[in-house]
């Protein structure tokens, strides 16, 4: 977007990538994922005190002026405005707004529209505390044939999107999309389809995680817009649309952008988190249908599985495990079930045995959780989709702000976003208004050979 | 003009008014299995209206949002329906209450949607466009101003009409491309009209003579002399409509979380989302009682590819469909007393099967690499339609 941001080539990419494969574990700084570090390894983190929570928020027909908009929450503690809304921006569009995501250097973030495929780039740095909007892309689905850019996910220089449908049919079919960070298309890369490693590739997409380490990518796979869109009664109902979930999850060359190999995972397999703390070379997801979490590592052969670990149980026969959190050190895992409002926290001390050790009631629904780096502070927001919200009393839309003391959730604040006349509240994420104390980009440049640069820049630009 | 002969169309030099028509006149020559095809003297078929409809139908503008056209729904890989839905959804999700009909040989209906509310091809694009769950474009106008100020389309109306976009002329263009969805010389075609003794194999005629015997599936879904509709164009209540609406909720849903994977769901676990919206069916025309939960009768052809099946899209299968009748529909006061318990055999009901996926016709391929010769995505107006349009007559009126 601006200067800053333009000394990210595809050069520099490709030695940030190289760099972090190159160096291996021992010469990054911790890897280890909480909320705040399911960003990109290429973001750099708040590993202290969060000071704003941005919530991208659903506009409602009927709700203030109806917008999806941006709401910037100031929680740095003592502040005499701690746990209010401090900013409101609204974009105009209400599109279904749904997740976010930083750049590299944490200056400006990307929030997408599922159904109106707006990406809107935001200034956050200049007043973190007052966000600018700078730039809409409009013409992603114009320029790409897919629908639904969800996740946002840094690269040097880039950001590369996964979507959730297409232009053809609104089906499930999609793929991914890199953009430089000045919003300039780059690339289109679809979804491995057809028999792949004797395993059908559906196509499908929904999340995305690189492990620089391993040099791999991670996608999971949800459903397209006619699923998405509709209103979760209707869907249930309906046995042709509740075919057309993801069934897979595959795992990416990281530099090439090629498929490496398909794993069968039914049953929407939906967030994706990986462990990056040293020695570790697993990733965690739950299906949102089944209730299932799968856990992709490598087996002895350094081959790739993905294993079924558990279950999620609730009382509702569809769990529909939505978001999960998975703790810095690797060792806990928060995750929500929509339809009960309930999150559970698991104990992945063992994540091929995990075990469910906590459990809490957050609202009459609840979808995203994000914790800080040190896992004290968690905070939840209720709307999942717009059309699969509830709706009547049990449409509660909330941010809820817990501390968490490894035993117990205390709240200590809560938002209520149709009082405030804003919207439904979905996707956060944390800024800091002192920009320099952020740590170090995780994948670092610093050191990086340059006669090791990877194929990357051949697979990002066309 | 060779997409037009895929589809059974020829060309004739027929003269017609420059006022309601230019550009390059079509007659269309029936493909075998199918009668002469009925065109409005007011909008007689050439090949530019024809391109201009294709070109709306595809064009995903065509909605406020910009994100839903008329292929989205009736898209062309699905049989110009959707496989993936039952009922169809809207603009921004908006549930609908009714499957998405095939588009293929809709020229040849006498009245439009499952009750049979429209009666003019020409004037049924105007419903889905300005319904609010469907397009939702705020108004007629609005639309034609939106098309006009589209450069893809500049030129477009003055070589098929010889004049600007209007309300009338995009109905016109819409109506010929759909007109020009013909499709026949099926298989059974072959058999029965073409005289190819081996077009159909013995468990294919056997289904046949269910279907038109035992099964008396041809009291509704005609078939003629010399060509077939497989529909008499007539509303039926058949109980599946009257039971949505009238009969006491359903305890319980079978939904599949996985390939394999089923669980029952209840309506009172389903009482936070959205209740089924009411649907009276072709009463909601006629408002006589007689016509409460009455569909109108489809026809057959290309059943085979146009899953899911009934006005709700309830039935995945042909097997599924086959069985609702055989058990007689649902009983309920209105129902037909052409809907009666058949007691077929599962042989008989596997025959019947097999004789109805021979109907399919031989240019669906076609017809759908036709339809995508259009692009659906074309750079959206940076400038709302109706400021646009304000702004050019600015104060030149009083």
């Amino acid at each position: 977007m601006t200067k800053e941001n333009n000394r990210f080539s595809m050069k520099t990419l490709a030695i940030a990538v190289s760099a972090t494969v190159a160096l291996g574990v021992a010469a990054l700084p911790s890897l280890s994922h909480a909320d705040e570090t399911c960003n990109s390894p290429f973001t750099p983190l708040i590993k202290g005190q969060e000071d704003l929570v941005y919530v991208w928020t659903l506009g409602v027909e009927g709700i203030g002026d109806g917008s999806d908009k941006l709401v910037t929450v100031d929680v740095r503690p003592g502040s005499k405005t701690f746990g209010k809304i401090i900013a409101t921006l609204s974009t105009g569009d209400r599109g279904e707004a749904h997740h976010m995501g930083f750049t590299d250097d944490r200056r400006y973030m990307w929030a997408g529209a599922l159904d109106s495929n707006k990406i809107f780039i935001f200034d956050i740095h200049s007043n973190p505390a007052k966000p600018k909007l700078v730039k809409t892309i409009t013409d992603f689905a114009e320029k790409t044939g897919f629908v639904g850019p969800h996740t946002f996910y840094a690269l040097p220089g880039r950001m590369l999107i996964q979507a959730l449908s297409n232009t053809k049919d609104h089906g499930g079919r999609t793929g991914l999309v890199v953009y430089n960070n000045d919003g300039e298309l780059i690339n289109t890369i679809d979804m491995p389809t057809g028999t792949f490693n004797g395993v059908y590739a559906d196509g499908y997409g929904y999340d995305l995680g690189i492990n620089p380490q391993q040099n791999v990518l991670l996608t999971s796979s949800f459903t397209g817009w006619n699923n998405y869109m509709m209103d979760m009664g209707k869907l249930v109902k309906d046995p042709e649309a509740m075919k057309h979930f993801g069934k897979t999850m595959a795992i990416w060359d990281a530099k090439t952008l090629k498929p490496k190999k398909v794993f069968e995972v039914p049953g929407a397999p939906l967030e994706i988190r990986w462990s990056l703390k040293e020695g570790d070379n697993w990733a965690v997801t739950a299906a949102a249908l089944t209730g299932k979490l799968w856990v992709v590592k490598q087996d002895s052969s350094k081959e790739w599985q993905a294993y079924d670990v558990g279950t999620i149980k609730t009382e509702s026969p569809v769990p529909l495990p939505v978001d999960i959190s998975l703790s810095a050190d690797g060792k806990g895992l928060w995750a929500n079930t929509f339809l009960d409002g309930v999150t559970q926290y698991w104990d992945f001390s063992n994540p091929m045995k995990p075990k469910m050790i906590y459990k809490k009631k957050i609202a009459s629904q609840v979808n995203m959780v994000s914790q800080s780096f040190d896992g004290k502070r968690v905070y939840f927001t209720t709307s999942l989709l717009g059309n699969w919200d509830k709706k009547g009393k049990g449409d509660e839309q909330l941010l809820k702000m817990y501390n968490w003391d490894g035993k117990k959730l205390a709240e200590v604040f809560s938002i209520d976003f149709y009082k405030e006349k804003l919207g439904r509240a979905h996707h956060m994420k944390f800024q800091a208004i002192n920009l320099k104390e952020l740590q170090p980009l995780q994948a670092r440049l610093d050191g990086a050979s340059t006669q090791n640069k990877l194929a990357l820049t051949d697979l990002l630009s066309k | 003009m060779k997409n037009i002969l895929l589809i059974g169309l020829a060309t004739a030099g027929l003269l017609l008014p420059l006022a309601i028509s230019a550009g390059t006149p079509i007659n269309p020559t029936p493909p075998l299995g199918l009668p002469p095809l009925f065109i409005p003297e007011a909008n007689p078929l050439t090949q530019e209206k024809i391109d201009l409809g294709r070109k709306l139908f595809m064009d995903r503008r065509l909605s406020h949002n910009n994100v839903m056209s008329c292929a989205m729904c009736h898209v062309p890989e699905q049989g110009f329906t959707s496989h993936e839905l039952g009922a169809a959804i809207g603009l921004q999700g908006r549930s609908l209450r009714r499957n998405s009909p095939a588009m293929y040989n809709v020229g040849y209906q006498r009245s439009l949607f499952h009750e049979g509310r429209e009666l003019h091809l020409e004037d049924q694009v105007w419903a889905p466009l300005l319904a609010k769950n469907e397009m939702n474009m705020p108004s007629i106008g609005y639309v034609v101003e939106k098309i006009k100020m589209m450069p893809e389309y500049k030129g477009r109306f003055e070589a098929a009409f010889g004049g600007e976009a209007t309300a009338e002329r995009i109905g016109f263009a819409l109506a010929s491309y759909q007109r020009a969805m013909v499709s026949g010389n099926s298989r059974f075609d072959r058999w029965y009209y073409g005289g190819e003794k081996n077009a159909l194999n013995a468990r294919e005629q056997r289904g046949f003579e269910v279907f038109r015997g035992k099964g008396s599936c041809i009291a509704c879904h005609t078939v003629g002399e010399k060509h077939a509709l497989f529909t008499d164009h007539k509303f039926y209540n058949t109980g599946h409509g009257w039971q949505r609406s009238m009969a006491p909720a359903k305890t319980t849903y079978k939904v599949q979380l996985a390939p394999g994977v089923f669980v029952d769901v209840s309506d009172e676990q389903l009482d936070d989302f959205e209740k089924p919206l009411p649907d009276v069916g072709r009463y909601e025309v006629t408002l006589d009682p007689k016509d409460r939960w009455a569909y109108k009768t489809p026809s057959l052809r290309n059943v085979a590819i146009t899953a899911p099946y009934m006005h709700d899209g309830a039935f995945s299968t042909l097997e599924a469909v086959v069985e609702f009748y055989n058990k007689g529909g649902v009983d309920n006061p209105d129902k037909s007393p052409l809907i009666f318990p058949l007691n077929l055999t599962e042989v008989e009901k596997a025959d019947l099967v097999a004789f109805m996926k021979t109907l399919t016709g031989d240019n669906i391929d076609a017809l759908a690499r036709d339809a995508r010769r259009e692009r659906e995505n074309y750079p959206v107006p940076k400038q709302d339609p109706s400021d646009s349009y304000m702004e050019s007559i600015g104060n030149s009126r009083p």
